[in-house]
């Protein structure tokens, strides 16, 4: 058994242990419902017996009364083991504090268990549009057929009370060649307009990048736009806060930048560093704003500004600051049966030539000053409201298009060439079908245009689950 | 980063960290029933349906209806009805919620409140979300994507709350034609 599957069963078998005693107790309070519901029938039918068949008398009805009540008392235990810790009057008071704040002592505590997984299968067209063999280039699918488990995703997350929580989520991609903590981070919750989150986090821009879960989204391959400008799954460690106000949700966050090492003609997605003993000498600040006051409705922006030098000097020794600048725009609307989804982002780059130099790029390899693209995307479920009752219930087939142009050398400094593979359009068709909400099979036609020509065709299929 | 950015930050952590120090409250039954009759009298009542009741209940909500034993609160208000509120936990994702659902005297939704929520709260809708539900009455279009729009990332918590007030309503209707002469 490879490292991988050892790993992957051990997590599992941990999570089942663990999954067994955080459930352990709601199991017993199922027993308990069910034990006090048998108590509570015995109960009618004695009553009933006595209402029937007892003669009339001090004494009978002495034995009514005293049964009925004994019913009203199960009916309330039941309720209470029911509802839970909300059931509590909040009159009373516990260990000192006030009824309000000492409700955190009748929390039960909580350990949650969760996770996601893709299988994909890929064919990447052999010819390209101008007809010549897809060359070799390693940011690209070779030609061929490719099968995947592009991801088995385990989350944990743990309540200490009601203030304090951990959300975690650790990541085997590609069947394990990659593991990464894709994101672990504290919050501490005060009050609905204002918590702290420290810890690594999920970057709050555009759509993807905080809700990838693959059935959240159409499409086998994210968007390009939100994978090459905004490079999901991007995470960064630090700090900040979050919170709502009325239809307004926002979140602002510190954290360590971008590294433009990594930086590429292709995109920023190189200079992502997660966590991983990043480095922290420039730092950058990131912000979202959501509108969600119409039912269905969700339009909002991000923005991220900081350096991404990280002490990378010139051959003449100077430090580079490489002021990274990333603005988006989305905007999405859930009526009936429809979704549709619309996303802008650019990003501006400071110290473009310099930072050329410093990494070795000549002619038309050359970062983008200026980074730019869009997306548009139309779905249909034509199941809509057949999915009856049930939370795991509500089949979806999903037929959608979607449609993206955008280019990652929008702008290169003098001296510097542009690659016409880096302007690109995308037309993606496909079908989604969720048989239950947690599981989809997608599938779709991607057809790829590129200024250089050399853009090859791709069909994708994906099996995807939640749990 | 220098030494004293990392001070600043820890400081900052810890300052924050040691403000945190209300806890969140969650609204209790009796806190719930207060908000949505204020000034009503309140009896509080316990009905044990019948096998043919629970039939019926799921046959109207078309879904599950877990328990014969419906605790619910009859608000009056000047001697005439003012609604009935009921209180259903179910589960979301892996963990449970409770809501309690306002049901008017024409049988339709008065008021949703979240009484507790243990998922992570970026599950949860925000309030606009579920004033959709008010005055809606149980009919085929009470569901999600007909008159009930969904939210992204929060799609099981938008099922589960749609299968719940389904499942009030079906009771509720149920109970009513149980008590007609």
């Amino acid at each position: 058994m490879s490292s991988f599957w050892k790993g992957y069963v051990l997590m599992l078998v941990l999570a089942l242990v663990l999954a067994a005693a955080a459930f352990g107790q709601s199991g017993s309070t199922e027993d308990r419902v069910r034990e006090l519901e048998k108590q509570v029938e015995q109960l009618k039918a004695e009553v009933a017996a006595m209402k029937g068949g007892t003669p009339a008398g001090p004494a009978g009805e002495d034995r009514v009364a005293e049964l009925e009540r004994r019913l009203e008392v199960l009916a309330g235990e039941i309720e209470k083991l029911k509802i839970g810790e909300a059931a509590a009057a909040a009159d009373q008071s516990d260990y000192g504090l006030g009824p309000a704040a000492s409700k955190v002592y009748r929390t039960e505590r909580g350990l949650s268990i969760g996770g996601y997984g893709e299988l994909s299968y890929e064919h990447v067209g052999g010819e390209t549009e101008n007809h010549a063999a897809q060359g070799e280039d390693e940011e690209e699918a070779a030609p061929g057929d490719h099968l995947d488990v592009r991801r088995a995703v385990v989350y944990f997350g743990y309540k200490w009370n009601d203030r304090i929580l951990l959300n975690s989520e650790v990541e085997y991609e590609h069947a394990g060649e990659e593991v990464s903590v894709e994101f672990a981070y504290l919050d501490f919750l005060w009050r609905p307009q204002l918590n702290l989150r420290a810890g690594l986090l999920l970057m709050p821009v555009g759509f993807l990048n905080e809700l990838h879960e693959p059935t959240v989204f159409l499409g086998a391959d994210r968007p390009e736009v939100e994978t090459r400008i905004l490079p999901t799954t991007w995470s960064e460690a630090g700090f900040g806060l979050f919170g709502n106000a009325g239809p307004f949700t926002y979140r602002g966050y510190v954290v360590n930048g971008l590294d433009a090492r990594g930086f590429t003609d292709d995109g920023l997605r190189g200079g992502r560093q997660g966590g991983k003993e990043a480095n922290a000498e420039d730092l950058a600040g990131v912000g979202r704003l959501d509108y969600t006051g119409v039912p269905g409705l969700l339009i909002g922006g991000s923005a991220y500004v900081g350096n991404g030098g990280q002490g990378i000097e010139t051959p003449g020794g100077r430090k580079l600051s490489v002021g990274t600048r990333i603005l988006e725009g989305h905007l999405e609307w859930r009526w009936k049966g429809l979704e549709l989804r619309a996303l802008g982002a650019q990003a501006d780059l400071d110290d473009v030539a310099a930072l050329n130099a410093a990494l070795g790029l000549e002619g038309d390899e050359s970062v983008g000053e200026r980074l730019r693209g869009y997306y548009v995307q139309l779905g249909y479920d034509v199941l809509a409201g057949r999915g009856g009752g049930g939370n795991q219930g509500g089949a979806a087939l999903i037929p959608f298009v979607r449609w993206e142009s955008l280019n990652t050398q929008d702008a290169v400094p003098a001296g510097f060439q542009v690659n016409p593979d880096t302007d690109l359009d995308i037309l993606t068709l496909g079908l989604a079908y969720k048989p239950i909400e947690q599981i989809v099979l997608k599938v779709d036609y991607q057809n790829l245009d590129n200024q250089a020509k050399t853009g090859a065709d791709r069909f994708n299929v994906l099996l995807g689950y939640v749990f | 980063m220098c030494s004293r950015r990392r001070s600043s930050l820890l400081a900052f952590l810890l300052l924050l960290a040691a403000g945190a120090g209300d806890a969140k409250v969650f609204l209790s039954v009796d806190e719930a029933v207060k908000l949505a009759f204020p000034g009503c009298e309140i009896a509080k009542r316990n009905a044990f349906l019948t096998p043919e009741q629970v039939r019926r209940a799921r046959e109207l909500s078309q879904g599950e209806v877990p328990s014969a034993l419906i605790t619910y609160y009859v608000a009056i208000r000047g001697g005439q009805p003012a609604g009935t509120a009921y209180f259903d936990t179910h589960r979301v994702r892996t963990l449970p919620e409770t809501l309690m659902v306002v049901v008017d005297p024409q049988g339709r939704v008065g008021r949703i409140e979240v009484i507790s929520f243990r998922e992570p709260e970026e599950y949860m809708p925000r309030g606009p979300w579920y004033e959709q539900f008010r005055g809606k009455a149980l009919g085929p279009d009470l569901q999600l994507k007909r008159d009930i729009r969904p939210v992204t990332g929060a799609t099981l918590t938008a099922r589960a709350t749609t299968d719940a007030v389904r499942r009030v309503l079906a009771l509720h209707r149920v109970l009513a034609d149980g008590t007609k002469p």
